[in-house]
């Protein structure tokens, strides 16, 4: 194929990839604490082209767009009012931390209920972190409110503090579904405190805006176009060479 | 391609179970003692393109991968026990409950029903019923010669008998409550069963340190369903549902047009 061509199938390629995380963003509207996920192009160096280029010796060939990598939206999502005392919401920078299957997991959505052993469990059943370490034993059939440090209490009694942490913005996270983030073991040395304050009764709100989502769907789609035309220009252009240039006159 | 489908699908899905959860708080609106359901989501599982932390280079990692996610999932729709407020009908057998208990009622299959609908009868034994025909526990009998029945914030039941001055007690009701409430199970007819996840049922009087509230003969507590909300609610939802149709779409479109790309 000619270098026309392979560009614009590497940006269709690119184009649907980015339609399947705005679908994923779309979809997850209505989960408290989702974190949209926006794309990151780079342009793709073919290892051929990249040593014809620092030899000297080789033609530049076009570069391809791929998504490298996705980055996660990590700003404010809108706390909405619940009244119910089992939700938790974090306003400003950080996460829950919770006992996952293997090792800690990393939560926003703080909505928590309480066994009939007295355990507080997140929505996918794991057991909520504390400061010192020790699980969270609560009385079933008192209240139970969490101040805005995560300071747990029950009639005014410190029952334990749910731990908060934050991590730089060069810490690779990832997603593990059900609202958590996973972090690999050399980033969770280096947590930090969490500044962002509880709030009880309150559900974040997942920070993707409808208007941004519209707008993005209609460019994916209409740069997808665009680059069908090219591919379509591409394949013209080979075909004229074939069949016009190659033709004997008379 | 097939993700953005999928992804758009589940949240079309998600969003449906939501209308319906909105259309049944809706129709019960007027049905006392009732308690609005909220539908709960979570994203899926991720699949991983580019794994996080890989290397891109001799000195460089890749900082955060490319995971694409597939959608989301409806995990719950947890009852929202708030107060709903409390109406005046005069009628002495009603009872609204001020606070976080249930009343207990022994079903005829022989299982205790808890449930916050404070509207309540006499059957043929003068005995304190639900409309359901469902026995008050602990059980009351008002005797049939009884001029005026009494129901003290404590759940003191006294009533007035011909000729006599003073009123006599004929028992106390107990009011339950729920370590997590939200995970009682629902039968219907307003009627909660306990679960694993609701805990076991603490029981007590009305009125005492435990936070089960006090009772008020004569109001009937309304159904704590905010119209206004679940309008809004139903807002957002179609609007989501629209958004995640119009992926659908976007998705068919880009198919559409590679499928129509000439071939030579």
């Amino acid at each position: 194929m000619d270098p026309l061509t392979i560009t614009a199938a590497a940006g269709m390629r690119s184009r649907l990839e980015s339609l399947d995380l705005l679908a994923n963003n779309l979809s997850n509207t209505s989960a408290p604490g989702f974190k949209a996920d926006r794309e990151q192009f780079s342009l793709y160096l073919s290892e051929e082209t990249a040593e014809a280029q620092d030899d000297g010796t080789g033609v530049a060939q076009p570069f391809s767009p791929v998504i490298e990598s996705h980055w996660t939206d990590t700003s404010q999502g809108e706390l909405r009012l619940t009244g119910n005392s089992g939700d938790l919401a974090l306003s400003g920078k950080g996460y829950f931390q919770v006992n996952g299957e293997d090792g800690p997991l990393f939560t926003r959505d703080g909505r928590f209920t309480i066994t009939k052993g007295g355990e507080l469990l997140t929505e996918n059943g794991y057991e909520f972190s504390t400061t010192d370490g020790k699980s969270i034993q609560v009385d079933p059939s008192l209240p139970v409110t969490v101040d805005p440090d995560g300071t747990v209490r029950q009639q005014g009694l410190l029952v334990g503090r749910l731990k908060m942490v934050d991590w730089s913005a060069e810490t690779a996270s990832q997603k593990q579904g059900g609202g958590t983030f996973q972090l690999d073991s050399k980033s969770l040395q280096g947590l930090l405190d969490s500044t962002a304050q509880v709030r009880q009764g309150y559900q974040e709100q997942s920070n993707l805006s409808p208007a941004e989502a519209s707008v993005r769907l209609i460019e994916t789609l209409r740069q997808f176009e665009s680059l069908t035309k090219a591919a379509q220009i591409g394949e013209d252009m080979s075909r004229h060479s074939v069949e016009d240039v190659a033709r004997v006159a008379g | 391609m097939v993700r953005a489908l999928s992804s758009a699908a589940s949240g079309m899905t998600a969003q449906q179970m939501n209308v319906d959860n909105i259309a049944n708080n809706l129709a019960n609106a007027n049905t006392v003692g009732f308690k609005a359901r909220r539908v709960q989501f979570q994203d899926l599982l991720y699949q991983t393109m580019v794994q996080p932390g890989a290397a891109a280079g001799s000195q460089s990692y890749v900082p955060s991968g490319l995971q694409l996610g597939l959608g989301t999932k409806p995990v719950s729709n947890e009852i929202i026990f708030s107060q709903g407020s409390p109406q005046s009908t005069g009628n002495p057998l009603d009872m609204t409950i001020m606070g976080n208990g249930f009343f207990q009622i022994r079903r005829t299959t022989g299982e205790t029903a808890y449930t916050r609908s404070g509207e309540f009868h006499l059957d043929n034994n003068g005995n304190i019923v639900t409309a359901g025909g469902d026995m008050l526990d602990p059980q009351m009998t008002i005797p049939s010669d009884a001029q005026s029945v009494t129901i003290a914030q404590d759940g003191t039941v006294s009533v007035s008998l011909p000729g006599q001055t003073a009123t006599q007690v004929i028992g106390q009701i107990q009011l339950a409550n729920f370590p997590n409430p939200a995970g009682l199970n629902g039968l219907g007819s307003n009627l909660y069963v306990p679960t694993d996840a609701s805990g076991s049922a603490t029981v007590g009087v009305p009125g005492g340190t435990e936070g089960l509230g006090s009772i008020q003969q004569g109001y009937l507590e309304q159904s704590n369903v905010s119209v206004v909300e679940e309008f809004i609610n139903l807002i957002v939802s179609q609007r989501a549902y629209e958004a995640n149709s119009k992926v659908v779409t976007a998705a068919d479109q880009m198919q559409q047009q590679t499928n129509n790309m000439r071939a030579t």
